[in-house]
């Protein structure tokens, strides 16, 4: 718990102890101490389990993922290295997402404004919506072949419906006295929009940017699981077939990192886009 | 407005949405009909409406009829998502309250948060097989997550006004968790409990379409195989409704356990 939520929640009696008992007691108390002790111990148990537990033939150790990893970097996979098949997949990612933003926000936002736009959309759109984009897989792979387009196709899909859904909330339900303060203080339609509406709707745009973007991600692994020949996919998938679990798995992380870092990127570009957002006590 | 137009606008209102919906369905119908797409590509409504009758009563040519695969994705889908909560929502409320649980708990999870459910498939294969238990695995790692995200957020937005007011009363730490931390997230708990339920139904139908012998993805896989588009668009109309179903379900209940508990005006 940060200062600030110890400030407001209470302080522990026990901080203001000293003594060797209360000196190890906040020692084990201290963030930082136990998050590197959870780091530490989780690796401890995985190269155990790697070794010793019933799965250990499918699981490597980390040392073997690390020395894996290495190794990839460097070969090539279908003539590609590593590093080109995390461009691959990061290019569908970035294009697919693109496109799906570029559909989703306008048309809820038009949805949000105009109540005809939202009668006509809105039933054909709650009729896709509970469909999994994965489940179009088999639908665009029929439709654009197992090349770039149906890949890119099925993150459109992914990303657009989350974008909608946000833009479409995020604007129906700013607070309405903030509508009457900017009546009362005389501002017309367009000043209502700009200095109203989408200022105090930007904060759940971008939530759901954040959760297109990992639906994103998620689509395009399953297309590129299903047929692809480059991609963290198929590396992955070929790992599962040529027997070699330490390939998975580096696969996996370096795709952890990677979202990781985009979603951490989205989140620096929405605080200098709307400073006003409220954070949660950290 | 006079209230003649008024009425009139509010008559079209309503009528809008139906129109939509027919529009589009004989948009499709035609689109297919006329062939400007390819009868091979796109199933009409139609056909979809009669595949749907057939396969109640028809096993071939995939094996089982619709309800035997609706029935194994959701007993996989049920199984690995209660798994999920069992341990998620605990582990969420524990780690917004106490500090050791968050500090034992957040950087593993950080860790494992960004990666997409799908990555575990082969993972799960390799360690569990194409059965039951190999799915129930993947739905869990991918369920889980915003169960804890949820139930963590959930507590640590509870009002410190309510907290220090229990302290000057002489709480303890336990008791201000359990009386007042927890109610006050459970809005924010069933939020999650919903995102996990469409990620959980949108993960297995990507396993299914991996790895299975019966479930609604496999329907939709066999759909590609065998060049059926009905299939396909029969297999995502079920997914779709099925996890339109349960998303009601699970409204009802939020409603049923936290009547009383209305935040005012709160959207979440």
């Amino acid at each position: 718990m940060s200062s600030q939520a110890e400030a407001t929640l209470g302080l522990n009696p026990r901080v203001y102890q000293s003594g060797l008992g209360a000196r190890l007691w906040s020692f084990f108390h201290n963030r930082y101490v136990l998050y590197g002790l959870s780091v530490i111990g989780f690796l401890a148990i995985w190269h155990w389990a790697a070794l010793h537990s019933s799965i250990a033939k499918f699981l490597p150790t980390p040392a073997e993922v690390w020395t894996e990893m290495v190794r990839l970097s460097g070969d090539r996979l279908a003539g590609k290295t590593l590093w080109g098949h995390l461009w691959a997949s990061l290019r569908r990612v970035l294009i697919g997402f693109a496109i799906g933003l570029a559909v989703g926000v306008p048309l809820g936002l038009f949805m949000a404004l105009n109540k005809y736009v939202n009668a006509v959309v809105k039933p054909v759109f709650d009729l896709i919506k509970p469909m999994p984009p994965i489940s179009w897989i088999s639908l665009s792979i029929l439709w654009f072949g197992i090349g770039e387009e149906s890949k890119v196709f099925i993150i459109v899909v992914g990303a657009f419906v989350p974008a909608l859904i946000n833009s479409y909330n995020g604007i129906r339900l700013v607070d309405p006295a903030l509508y009457d303060a900017i009546r009362m203080l005389g501002g017309n339609r367009r000043q209502e929009l700009l200095q109203v509406t989408f200022p105090a709707g930007f904060p759940a745009l971008f939530a759901g940017f954040q959760i297109a973007l990992s639906v994103a991600w998620g689509c395009v692994l399953a297309a590129e699981l299903v047929g692809a020949r480059s991609g963290m996919g198929y590396i992955i998938i070929l790992g599962m077939k040529v027997f070699n679990p330490a390939m998975i798995i580096g696969g996996m992380v370096v795709i952890a990192l990677v979202a990781g870092m985009l979603s951490l990127l989205l989140n620096k570009v929405e605080k200098v886009i709307c400073p006003w957002k409220r954070e949660l006590p950290q | 407005m006079d209230p003649e137009a008024r009425q009139r606008e509010s008559r079209l209102l309503k009528i809008l949405p139906y129109l939509s919906l027919v529009a589009f369905f004989v948009f499709w119908q035609l689109l297919v009909d006329t062939g400007i797409v390819p009868r091979v590509l796109l199933a009409t409504p139609s056909e979809v409406g009669k595949l749907f009758i057939a396969k109640l009563t028809q096993a071939q040519p995939d094996g089982a009829v619709l309800w035997i695969h609706t029935v194994v994705s959701l007993g996989e889908a049920i199984v690995g998502y209660l798994l999920a909560l069992i341990i998620g929502i605990p582990l969420g409320l524990l780690m917004g309250w106490f500090v050791v649980a968050e500090g034992l708990a957040r950087p593993l999870f950080e860790m494992i948060r960004p990666i997409p459910p799908v990555a575990w498939i082969p993972l799960a294969i390799f360690w569990f097989g194409i059965g039951m238990s190999g799915k129930v695995f993947i739905i869990w790692a991918c369920a889980v997550v915003p169960c804890v995200i949820n139930a963590y957020t959930g507590v640590r937005m509870t009002n410190p006004t309510l907290i220090q007011m229990a302290r000057t009363y002489g709480a303890s730490d336990w008791q201000i968790f359990t009386r007042i931390c927890i109610p006050s997230a459970l809005p924010m708990v069933f939020g999650g409990l919903q995102i996990a339920l469409a990620l959980a139904w949108t993960t297995l139908v990507a396993a299914e379409l991996i790895a299975s012998d019966t479930g609604l993805g496999f329907l939709i896989n066999m759909g590609r195989r065998l060049l059926r588009p009905d299939m396909i668009v029969l297999g995502m109309l079920m997914v779709g409704l099925t996890g339109f179903g349960i998303g009601i379900l699970i409204d009802w209940i939020e409603k049923k356990l936290t009547a009383g508990l209305e935040r005012g005006g709160s959207a979440s």
